[in-house]
Parts: C-alpha cells; structure tokens; sequence
C-alpha cells in the first residue's frame, strides 16, 4: 500500500498538508529490512484498526475541553471511529495527551501509557505536551511528553482548534494504514 | 474604621496599622494569634479570603486577607513575618479558619515555613520528595535539583504535625488512613474529576469514611513564572488557570494592575469586558451542567449543552480570535474593538439560549431519578462554607450573600440591574438550580448592556513598559465558581516582586472531605460534579 | 422435538468464540511489562490488598437478584407452552410466583432492599 492510495474521509494524497513525514516513515522501514509490502490481509486488518482506534479520557487542562468539544456534536469524533473514550488504560488504543505534564503527573501518565494493550499510540495535542507551552520554562513541567513516551503525531496550538485534532487524528490514521500487522516480531520489549 | 484601630491597639500595641488600599496590621508572630481571635471572634471577621506567603529577602512572612460574612466589601489585611530563614515558623490560624489548613500547607510547600500546631503538615503541591522551595527568591530552578523520576513511589499514609515544646519543635506523627481501611485511588486520570485530582478514599463497603484529596498533578509554577515577566505578558497565565472564565480572570488581573498603575479604562471598554464576561460565565456554567449530568451517565445532556457552548464559542471566536482561550482583555480596555458583527449574534443568541434552558429543565431537572440523586445529597452548611470559604454559585446554593458583582460593583455591574440567585439548602440540587438560574441572569444582563455600547475608545494609551509603583495591591472578581482574587507586591519595576491568585476552586476541593463523609461513591461524583472545581486554578 | 436449530445455534456459538480467540492469538503482537500485569487505579500504585472484609449487603443483593433469575428462566418455558397447558398450568404457576412474591415481601419488610 503506497501512501498515495491512502484516502481518509475520501481526502486524497494532495490535500494533506504533511505527507514528508509519513513517506520518510516509509522509506526508512523499507531501508531497514521491514517488508512494507502488505498483502491483502494486512490491509483488511489495518483498515478495521485505523477506523477504530478508541482514545484514553485523558486530559489535564484548557486541551481537554477542546478535546472534549472535538467529542461533542459540531465536531463529533465518532465520524471517525474514535467513537467512545475508554477511561481504563486496557481497553484503549490511543492516549491522546491534552494538557500540560509536571514533574508529578509523569510517572502516573508512564504507568497510563504501560498499562494500555498493544497496539497503542501517541498523539501529543497542544503545546503544552509538544514542548512544554507557555510553562516551558517553570521548574516542575516536563518540557513535551516526547521525554518519555514515543509521540505518533503532534498537534500544535495553544489550545487547537478542534479541527486541527481531527486532522491530527486523520494523519494517525493514515500511519496506522501503512503499518504491517501480521507476523511481526513477536516479542516486543520495552523499558521497565 | 477608627474603632477598630483602637481595639487592635489595645489588644496587640505593638501592632503596625497602615491605611493603605485596605486596612493593614502588621505584627509579630508571637502576637499574630491574638490579633486573629479578636478579629474572628469579636470582631466578626469569619472569611479568610486570601493566605500568600512571601519572601522579603531578610524574612519570610504571610499576608492574611480577611473579610465578614455579612458584609463582605470590606476588607482588612493581617501581616506577620519571620526572620528566621533557616527554620522558619509560624503559628497556625487553621483552628480559627478552616480555609487556612490548604493555604498554609501551600506556604510550606513555596517556602519551608513550618506552621506551629497545624494538623497535617503535608506538601500541597509537590511531591514528597521536592529539594528547596521554589518561591523563595533564592531558589535554584536547574533540572539536576530535582530531575524527572518517572518512578511511581506508594504513597505515605502519614501526616506530620508540629508543636512547640520549649525552645523548639517537637514533630508528631499522625496517621491518615488506619491499615485496616480500604483506600482506592479515584483519580488523576478519571473522568468525573474535572481534571487531575486524586482523591484517597478511605471506602467502607460503599460508604467513605474519609477522603484525602491530593493536588499538584498540574502544579506548573505559575506564580513563580510571573515573578520573570511583565504585568502584559503575564497576563497570559490567567486564561489558563481556569480556562472557561478565561476572560473574567485576565479582567480581574488587567483592573488589579490598572488601579495600580492609574490607568483609565474608556467606558465602551469597560461595557464591552463586562458583556464578555456574562458571556463567558454562561459559557462557564453550560459546562458545568453539561459534565455534571454526564458524570452522572446521561451523556445526552453533555451534547445539548456542548451544542449551545458552541454559538457563544463562535461569538468569542470572530472578536477575540480564540474559542478558548481568546487574550482578549489587555492592560487599559480590549485588545481589538467589537466586530461590526457582535451586537447582531449576541442578540440572537440570547432567544436561543433562553429555549435551551427551558429545554434542560424539561431533559433533567424534573427526571425522578435526577431529583434522587441529588436531593439532600452533599449538604453543605452555611457554617462550613463559611469556614473554607467557599464562595461562587456552591456557597449561594447554602445561603451566603457573596455575589462580588453586587456586593462590590466593578466594571459596568453598577449600570445594571439583575439579581442575585440565593439557595438554603445547600445540597447538589441548590448548587445544579443555582448555576441554570445564573445563565438566566446573565442574560438579562446581556440584554441590558448590549444595545447601550457607548461609543470610543476600545483601550487606553498606555506607556510601552508598565511599572506599578511600590506598594501591594488586591482585587477580588466574581468567577464562575467562586471568587477570584490578585495580590500584587511591587517593588517599582517593571516586573512584579511577588504575584498571587487566590483559587476558589482550592475551597471547593478542600471541603470536598467534610460534605461527602458518610455519603456512598456516587454521591462523591455528584456533590463533585455540582460543586464544579477546575483543578489547574486550584495548582495554578 | 426439531433439535436442528439447536445444533445449529451450539456449532455457530462455539464456531464464533473459538473463531475470535483464535484469531486474536493468532495475529495480536505480543509485549509484556511489569505494569501491565498490576491492578489499575487511575495511575497510582494501589495501596494494601483486597482480601478484606467486604459488607453483606452485596451478598445480599446478588441473592436476591440471582431468584428472581431463576424464577424468571422458568416462567419462559411456560410462557412458551401456556395454550397448551390451560388452566391448570396457570394455576401451578401463579402458585409458584406466590411463594417467591412472599419471599419479596418478607425481604422487603426487613429492609435488605435498602442500602445501609
């Protein structure tokens, strides 16, 4: 699957306005010896996956509330798949980090993000979670949440405006479309 | 006000009095207890509105900011400070105001000061394991002070108390929770806390027996942010303390520092902030409704209200330039004026919120199981909201007069008519009543002001590099929980020497204990959800 | 007696479980960590253990909900051949809800539909 055939809502390919991102994705795990050519199974199982990908309740401060509008009925999320935010860690498939992160709510957010199923993933909204925000240079907040766990995509804005989560969230689910799901390696290790 | 000066003298004569923006005692700490029983006991002074610490540079002392129930215009200030920096200690006022028991233990926190007989000497905000204490002026913020630990630590069920016992401390233990309790974790990452709270719950079957709400998992610093920028760029912290009264905030920040500095605000501003900040209490409040009955599972509301949030979050969108978080309000007015298009979508908003009401009382109110749910549940005396202060629609709902839009007139809330929404029951129903009725009254407001914008300037000229001169200053607003206030200590430059905020979220939390005790687990998220706490105001 | 359907049922049941456990052993990735393997409380360590004295009040109400269950398994067949049986069968019946209404009364006047 070429990342041209990708179509998310019926958007095509030109229309997104980041696709270096994703094609460098692509060629570096081509480079690396990962079989990007998926068969026909594969694409049945990422299809179902992309356009069901449940998001954790999780949000700290003003994101959550966009985060919450991007859930209510003008900008519904439920169009997309992302249909109910699961509270318990195990049921969900993304974390979608909206808020600042401090020193103290880091290991809660690492145990958060330990305790969800593979495959999850990571969309960092705001720019509190990027790079820290307009607190980047306070003594207690941890500057963007990529210091300790592997962001998918970021959303930049102070809050975002709902439409940008959403494309956000479209470019996530075309990650996930290129991603090869059957019989990859089967033990995944990851840091205590 | 001269009788009070004569009796403060008689009691403490070594007390400094000052008359500056309010009445100001400065003593010692020895005579610090003496003063606050005579002003809470005798003379009526039963509200602690506001306890900041601050760092002198050769002592570290407390500011009490303290008002009465009956009349809560006027104000007067207690001072005391230490000039002890290595050991620092103070006697305790919590036994006198309940409200002092977090703000003391916040003072602990941001400076180290030990308060002499407090119950539960705790860190408020950081964790067990901080080095230093981040607002004193000597603090040194690096990275490999305190590094980032991702490790998750249990947490201690003990709490530490301080007497005196002859020249020294003696330092107690208490226990929090016996071992025998059950206590579950409810929070930071739940959806009924309105935000990263933790609440241990001391649980007995399905009743609590005990809640210890621990804050700080949005604790980012802010005032010791503000301490680096100027009065206009630390105006961008007050958006996001409480984020859905955004606007009233960063208004009751701009008039703090505009009283100070002398600054004249035009009258068409002054209209146009006052519209702003209805709009965004009614916006404040359908949240509050909408997560209220969505906590308690009828998600339904939860779209209705979003649905109505959305046509005043266009309205804020085509002035300001944000849905959320809009900057709108700067030091002398607004930052940009009206769009040609406000005065038509504002009046054609309030026919459709008006039905959006009476659309709610007809989707909830009257449900049977609603009236169950919230009937007599999380009753909250007039006694105790007295003591932790609380204020805001929660203490409304128990019979307080605290409505700061009547009591002390700021903006154009003299030019108005409206009324001011009093409950005495004081359970989730007078609290969830009392926030539909406010939208009502907002509105009414609304429609009083918004034919009458009088024309000119939308800001005032202002100097480039805003300097307030010496002295301290307060000012309290209505926010849409509770009130709001500022205490700004300057030194004369262009930067503040110590900011705070005083939280009314922080009240509301703090007598979370005390009226959800004996209720089951869902009374909690019900009395939580009416009570309506945003957290980052409470860690700012 | 057409036990087809029946059989048809069982096959298609066991076919669909056995089907989506499979398939999900099948092509799931695996990953394991500490964390994963503890109780979640909201991100917090959980604190003491949960073998404890729990209220009898909810041993009283899965008791309470478990007859009327059953009560309500049998009065299914009987609804479905009711025509046939006619009045006598109508008689057992209500014979049969009698006792267990008296039992709702009783735990209803001792107050166990109360939550204390």
């Amino acid at each position: 699957m070429e990342v041209k055939d990708i179509k998310i809502k019926g958007i095509p390919y030109d229309e997104f306005k980041d696709n270096d991102t994703l094609e460098k994705y692509v060629e570096e795990l081509r480079a690396n010896g990962v079989g990007i050519i998926t068969g026909v199974l594969d694409d049945i199982i990422n299809w179902g996956r992309s356009n069901s990908l449940w998001p954790l309740t999780f949000a700290t401060s003003c994101c959550g509330i966009e985060f919450m509008a991007v859930g209510a009925a003008r900008y519904d999320f439920a169009r997309f798949g992302f249909e109910v935010t699961r509270n318990s860690p195990r049921q969900a498939d993304v974390i979608i980090v909206a808020g600042t992160i401090v020193d103290k709510m880091a290991p809660v957010l690492k145990r958060l993000y330990d305790q969800m199923a593979e495959p999850k993933y990571v969309i960092a909204m705001g720019s509190c979670a990027i790079s820290g925000g307009p607190f980047c240079n306070s003594y207690c907040v941890v500057n963007g949440v990529d210091e300790f766990l592997p962001v998918d995509v970021y959303v930049p804005g102070c809050p975002p405006k709902p439409e940008a989560l959403l494309y956000g969230m479209m470019q996530l689910q075309r990650k996930v479309k290129m991603e090869r799901f059957m019989f990859k390696d089967k033990e995944v290790k990851e840091n205590e | 006000m001269e009788n009070i000066k004569e009796l403060i003298l008689a009691k403490v004569p070594d007390a400094v009095i000052e008359d500056k923006q309010y009445l100001t005692v400065t003593v010692k700490p020895e005579d610090l207890r003496t003063l606050a029983k005579m002003l809470r006991y005798d003379e009526g002074f039963d509200y602690l509105i506001q306890l900041t610490g601050v760092d002198y540079g050769d002592s570290l002392g407390v500011v009490y900011l303290l008002t009465k129930s009956e009349d809560m215009a006027g104000c007067i200030v207690m001072k005391t400070a230490t000039a002890d920096k290595e050991n620092p200690t103070l006697p305790t006022v919590s036994d006198m105001w309940e409200a002092a028991n977090w703000n003391e233990r916040e003072v602990y926190d941001y400076f180290g000061v030990i308060f002499i007989n407090h119950p539960d000497m705790r860190h408020l905000f950081l964790t067990e394991r901080w080095k230093g204490y981040p607002l004193r002026k000597d603090y040194d913020a690096g990275r490999d002070v305190n590094p980032l630990d991702l490790k998750s630590y249990d947490m201690s069920d003990t709490t530490v108390s301080y007497v005196s016992e002859g020249d020294g401390l003696k330092k107690i233990e208490k226990k929090l929770f016996e071992d025998d309790d059950y206590v579950v974790n409810i929070g930071p990452q739940h959806p009924a806390t309105h935000g990263v709270l933790h609440f241990r719950t001391a649980l007995e079957g399905e009743f609590i027996r005990k809640i210890d709400a621990n804050c700080g998992y949005i604790h980012r610093g802010v005032e010791k942010l503000c301490e680096g920028l100027s009065y206009p760029q630390s105006l961008h912290f007050t958006d996001r303390l409480d984020y859905l009264c955004a606007h009233i905030y960063r208004h009751g920040l701009c008039m703090c520092v505009e009283k100070a500095a002398g600054i004249e605000v035009p009258e068409r501003a002054e209209v146009i902030r006052t519209i702003m900040d209805e709009l965004q209490r009614i916006d404040s409040h359908l949240i509050a409704w909408s997560c209220m009955c969505q906590d308690m599972s009828a998600l339904t509301a939860f779209i209705y209200g979003m649905r109505d949030r959305e046509k005043i979050l266009d309205i804020f969108e085509e002035t300001g330039g944000g849905r959320l978080i809009q900057n709108y309000n700067v030091i002398g007015g607004v930052m940009a004026d009206i769009h040609p298009n406000f005065v038509q979508r504002v009046k054609a908003f309030i026919p459709v919120m008006r039905k959006g009401l009476k659309e709610y009382h007809q989707l909830y109110t009257g449900n049977i199981i609603a009236r169950e749910r919230m009937i007599g549940v999380g009753v909250m005396s007039k006694e105790t909201a007295i003591a932790y202060g609380v204020t805001g629609p929660s203490a409304r709902a128990s019979g307080i007069h605290c409505d700061l839009r009547k009591i002390t007139p700021y903006a154009a809330y003299d030019k108005v008519e409206f009324k001011e929404i009093i409950r005495t029951e004081g359970d989730s129903m007078a609290r969830y009543m009392n926030r539909l009725d406010e939208i009502e009254e907002s509105l009414h407001i609304i429609e009083q002001l918004i034919d009458n914008i009088p024309e000119g300037d939308f800001c005032a000229k202002t100097k480039a590099i805003i300097k307030l001169p010496e002295g301290e200053y307060f000012q309290r607003v209505e926010g849409g929980r509770g009130e709001w206030g500022v205490y700004i200590l300057s030194k004369g430059d262009k930067t503040p020497y110590r900011m705070k905020f005083r939280s009314p979220c922080m009240t509301l939390v703090n007598a979370m204990d005390t009226i959800s005790r004996g209720g089951k687990i869902a009374d909690l998220i019900t009395i939580g959800g009416s009570m309506d706490y945003i957290i980052p105001d409470i860690d700012r | 007696m057409d036990y087809a359907y029946f059989l048809v049922t069982l096959i298609t049941a066991i076919v669909l479980v056995i089907g989506g456990l499979g398939l999900a052993l099948l092509i799931s990735p695996r990953s394991n960590n500490s964390q994963k393997r503890e109780a979640y409380e909201s991100g917090i360590p959980t604190r003491g253990t949960s073998w404890m004295q729990f209220r009898v009040g909810y041993y009283l109400y899965a008791i309470l909900y478990l007859m009327f269950d059953v009560e309500t398994v049998f009065l299914f067949p009987w609804a479905v051949v009711v025509r046939d049986l006619g009045i006598s069968g109508l008689v057992s019946i209500l014979f049969f809800l009698l006792i267990l209404v008296l039992g709702l009364a009783y735990a209803w006047r001792k107050g166990v539909l109360e939550w204390k």
